[in-house]
Formats: structure tokens, sequence, C-alpha cells
């Protein structure tokens, strides 16, 4: 798998895999396995919105750029997860 | 004899596509943003509202979804880079699979849709479903005028339409991937 799209696809694909099956399983979670889930998921989400700045959208090509909406990104996800982690 | 001094081009001048593009990808970013952190605030004052509500969601369809629209963003740039190499078939073709793939999208987004409308969770039914049609709702629209998009740039198949057409959809791609773990899982 030598293409950098075709292993990004699969990235994608393997991540929303993950948290579908722990989405799966959070009915049966205790409160504190319900919160570390979510946060996983939550950062599963982000991971694969980072792969696809960087690879779908050709951000690789230009580190600065991907750098500046990596903190964006960062800093979006962040408030998320304390307002989630807050209620 | 003058002394010629070229100062380096500003990293945004080596961005893929055209400026515009990534000034609408930041601007519907920040719009999605903005209406899931509003989402999230208003989740603080009835936590356990919320999650009943989801609990009556398809989070299995949604996850589907997701797989069909990152699928459908890979035939976007594999038809993105085929144009650029000036591939006109395999160019029209991606673009046909990836529309194809929206329209699954909006299929099962339309099933999950009537679903929840016979059920009577329509738009006043709780703030969560207020806030769920308002964002999947203008999201679904995105992904209709997307796929209108990328059946318009593979009429004539030029790397700079495509390319510009492929920046659009892979922008509904990142939103979805955003949305979906905040409106359908989070507990």
């Amino acid at each position: 798998m030598n293409d950098p799209l075709t292993r990004a696809w699969a990235s994608l694909i393997g991540l929303s895999a993950i948290s579908a099956v722990i989405a799966q399983l959070l009915p049966g979670f205790d409160a504190l396995a319900l919160k570390l889930a979510s946060v996983a998921i939550l950062l599963i989400g982000w991971a694969k919105a980072r792969v696809i700045l960087s690879t779908y959208l050709g951000l690789d090509a230009v580190p600065p750029i991907r750098r500046g909406f990596g903190v964006v990104l960062g800093f979006f996800m962040a408030a998320a997860l304390a307002l989630y982690l807050l209620a | 004899m003058t002394e010629e001094r070229t100062s380096p081009a500003p990293a945004w001048a080596s961005l893929p596509g055209e400026l515009i593009m990534w000034v609408l990808i930041v601007s519907e970013l920040a719009v999605f943003g903005a209406g899931l952190l509003i989402f999230l605030i208003i989740r603080l004052g009835d936590p356990e509202g919320f999650a009943a509500s989801q609990d009556q969601l398809h989070r299995v369809s949604a996850a589907i979804n997701t797989a069909v629209l990152v699928t459908s963003g890979w035939f976007a740039a594999r038809a993105a880079r085929d144009a650029e190499h000036g591939r006109t078939g395999p160019t029209r073709v991606n673009l046909g699979l990836a529309g194809l793939l929206g329209i699954v999208f909006l299929v099962l987004k339309g099933w999950e849709y009537a679903d929840a409308a016979a059920n009577g969770l329509g738009f006043e039914a709780h703030t969560f479903f207020t806030f769920y049609w308002l964002l999947t709702g203008f999201h679904a629209a995105h992904v209709i005028f997307g796929v209108g998009i990328l059946a318009l740039v593979a009429i004539r198949a030029r790397a700079d339409h495509v390319e510009a057409g492929a920046q659009f959809w892979h922008m509904v791609d990142l939103v979805w991937v955003i949305l979906f773990p905040i409106i359908y899982l989070l507990r």
C-alpha cells in the first residue's frame, strides 16, 4: 500500500471501525469508562480530521499551513472535550 | 548595477488549488464548529435529556455513512490526481463513484430522517433534535450541493475544476468526521 491516498483511506476506515466498536460497547460501560470511551471517540475524530486535511486536502505539501490548521483544530477539539467533561 | 532582492513567497501561495476554495473551507468549518460548540454548551444544562434523545438516533447507519463518505473522499482525491495527469477517463470514473457514494449517504440519511419524523422526533421534540436537524440538515444540504459539483466538474474534467470540486467534497467529509462523534456518540 504505497499510495498515500490509499493509506489515508485505510487509516480513516480503520479509525472509523474502532470508534464504531467503542460506540457499540458504550451502553455496558460504567460512568468512568463511559467518559474515557467518549474521550477516545473524540480523539479518533480529531485524528480522522487531521488525515483528511493532510492527505485528501493536500496540506502535507504546505507544512506551515498544515500546522496552522492543526493548531486551530486542536483548540476546537480541546474546547469540545472540556465542554463534554464539564457536563 | 541594481540589486534584486526576492522575498520568499508566503505559505498560502503554495496552497493546493485556488485560495478562494480555502476561504470557503475555513468559513464552513467555522460555521459548523460554532454550531457544535453551542450544541455542547447547551448540553451542559441537560446532559441526561441529550443522552436520552441521542439514544433514539441510528448510530449504525451514521457509522456506515462515515465509511461511505471517507471512501467517497478517496475517489474524489483520486479523481483530482488523475485530472492533474490528464487521465480524463479515470477522472470521470472516480468522480462518478464519489458522487454515487454521496447519493448512498443521502439515501441512508433520508431513511434516518424519515424514521425520526415518523417517531415524532421533529425540530421541537427536544433541544437536542433542534441541533440535530439544523447541523445534520445543513451538512446534508452540502452533500447534495457537492454531488452536483462533482457531476458538473466531470463534464469537462479540467484539472483545476476537478481539484476545486474535490476540495469542496473533502470539506464536507471533514465536517462529518467531526460532527458525527459529537452528535451521535458522545455520552
